[in-house]
């Protein structure tokens, strides 16, 4: 049984008091084992006065060696949430649970999945167990929920041109916030909605954005009052090192290629039209 | 006979998706193997009225639906299929089911530019059920084979990038006859037709409809149900309006079992009983007839 799928949804749980209060944070979603973007990550960001440091799941899969990820993460202040990745190991499940239907997307899905079971560490499955499904904050005064896929269900996918505003607006009635942020998807975007209301898919720093470019994405965001801004940022790292440990590790051709080239090669079958017309393949 | 069994239920989840049945069971063609047995003299379910169809849409955003599949039928049979297109797109993800006879360079150009309009996706996903013309033409009638492939080439060549739709049917007919991956002669024959980024779905087919029911019919039990993640049912989070009401599966709008609540969407959110065959083949191949 895949758990970890079933509708986790926030009708009605409107916890705001007593949550944090910042004015500046950095999100990122997706590690993906990428360990080298993430270290490269941690140890410049400082410059950039974020008060507090979100991961928004997924932090296994894709690249080499998990347990790098997972340690950087344990040891630093970044706080973070479950993905349906993170879910699926801690529970010892058969599949990743990333949600797809096509058989392509799932065999290299299932190549992935079973190479981050095998490489996690009893230690970090214990860990990962521990993730919370949403995490909530004040920024000055606008009310933030997180969540990995949706507030309803972690392996939603909300890409940008299959996210309606009516849904987007429900979501945030039935939190109570002002600011839903996500990942899942792996492309990075942003939608100020009526009210003041805005959606963020802040994206992901394990692998790039099907944009032919090598580098990947994180999110700033700032507010003052209830003004909102949100910067994506390049993340610009060594991945001749990354392509060289995956090549070790015997990880599939196809992922070295996403990462040498920008342009995704798998999961292609879950993205919608627009997102898919931009890509190569 | 389903009597004296125990039919388990689908938990309702929360209303993801919205199918439209647009042009009821009215299609310009009679496929051997379709489910809902749809032709031109089928009026089993009617054309749907325009203003029922804005209706359902009005209250599909109300409740936060996600995205919107128009099927039938032959959706391009209903005369004013493209003007509630534009203006579904204006709010929602949208799919198209078609067969892609209609599609001329006329209505081809109309569906770009409602496309490039819309800040939402359009999926138009065209049907074919075989890599070979005979063999197509056989189940879907004589010379479809290559209209269909020109409308998907039509499409693409205007970078709408369409899914070709792809059912099992030869693997049902011709068991011993079926290349180990069919997918791959898929490929190959729209790479053919100059087509590089070829997006296929193949769809098990049900045994129901205009194909015999099987002899041995196999339902799900509630013991089945027993630690199955109900999300994983299309029942759990679509719906179907049709003209007559709303159903709880685009397979079953034929059965008079799967109409639920009172015509309105929101009286349709409550658990459905999972008493059909097409039930089984949802829960044991894990299949969506979404796009993904």
């Amino acid at each position: 049984m895949v758990e970890h799928l079933q509708s986790n949804r926030t009708r009605g749980q409107k916890k705001w008091e007593d949550v944090p209060v910042y004015n500046r944070v950095l999100l990122f979603g997706g590690v993906y084992s990428n360990y080298i973007a993430l270290a490269h990550l941690l140890k410049n960001c400082s410059k950039m006065n974020a008060e507090a440091i979100f991961c928004l799941g997924d932090i296994g899969g894709f690249g080499p060696h998990p347990n790098k990820s997972y340690e950087y993460l344990r040891n630093t202040r970044v706080t973070t949430l479950a993905g349906n990745y993170d879910l699926s190991l801690s529970q010892g499940l058969d599949n990743c649970g990333c949600g797809y239907t096509d058989p392509r997307d799932n065999h290299f899905a299932q190549i992935s999945y079973d190479y981050t079971l095998q490489n996690t560490s009893r230690s970090n499955k214990d860990w990962l167990i521990t993730l919370p499904s949403l995490i909530r904050f004040r920024l000055a005064d606008l009310k933030v929920l997180l969540c990995h896929g949706s507030p309803r269900r972690t392996n939603e996918f909300l890409w940008d041109s299959s996210s309606p505003d009516h849904l987007l607006h429900r979501f945030l009635e039935d939190s109570g916030a002002d600011v839903l942020c996500f990942t899942h998807t792996g492309l990075k975007w942003y939608r100020q909605l009526e009210g003041n209301r805005h959606a963020v898919n802040v994206g992901v720093i394990g692998r790039p954005e099907n944009d032919g470019t090598s580098n990947v994405w994180f999110t700033l965001l700032e507010a003052t009052g209830k003004d909102l801004q949100c910067f994506f940022l390049p993340l610009n790292y060594d991945y001749s090192r990354l392509i060289d440990e995956m090549k070790q590790e015997d990880l599939p051709p196809e992922f070295i290629e996403t990462i040498q080239t920008g342009w995704w090669t798998t999961c292609l079958e879950i993205m919608p039209f627009k997102e898919r017309l931009r890509g190569r393949f | 006979m389903i009597s004296n069994r125990e039919i388990p239920k689908a938990d309702f989840h929360d209303l993801e998706t919205l199918w439209i049945q647009i042009s009821g069971t009215l299609c310009n063609l009679s496929c051997t193997h379709c489910f809902i047995s749809c032709a031109p003299d089928n009026h089993a379910l009617p054309m749907m009225q325009t203003e029922k169809v804005l209706g359902y849409l009005r209250e599909a955003e109300e409740l936060g639906v996600k995205e919107i599949y128009f099927t039938g039928g032959e959706p391009f049979l209903h005369k004013n299929f493209l003007e509630i297109l534009e203006v579904t797109l204006q709010n929602f993800p949208t799919s198209i089911l078609t067969n892609g006879l209609l599609i001329n360079e006329n209505r081809a150009d109309k569906l770009t530019r409602i496309a490039q309009n819309s800040h939402y996706s359009l999926e138009i996903r065209v049907s074919l059920d075989d890599y070979e013309e005979t063999r197509n033409d056989s189940v879907r009638g004589l010379g479809t084979y290559r209209k269909v492939l020109s409308a998907y080439k039509r499409l693409w060549e205007r970078g709408l990038l369409p899914i070709l739709a792809v059912t099992e049917i030869r693997e049902y007919y011709s068991p011993d006859d079926s290349p180990l991956d069919a997918f791959e002669k898929y490929v190959e024959l729209l790479g053919s037709l100059g087509v590089l980024r070829p997006r296929i779905k193949i769809i098990p087919i049900f045994e129901m409809g205009m194909l015999p029911t099987p002899d041995s019919p196999t339902y799900i039990t509630p013991q089945m149900m027993t630690g199955f993640d109900h999300s994983l049912l299309q029942c759990s989070t679509s719906r179907i309006a049709t003209e007559d009401g709303v159903y709880s599966c685009p397979i079953l709008v034929n059965e008079e079992r799967a109409l639920i609540g009172d015509s309105t969407l929101s009286g349709s959110l409550a658990s459905c009983d999972l008493y059909h065959t097409a039930c089984t083949t949802c829960y044991a191949t894990g299949m969506t007839c979404k796009n993904y």
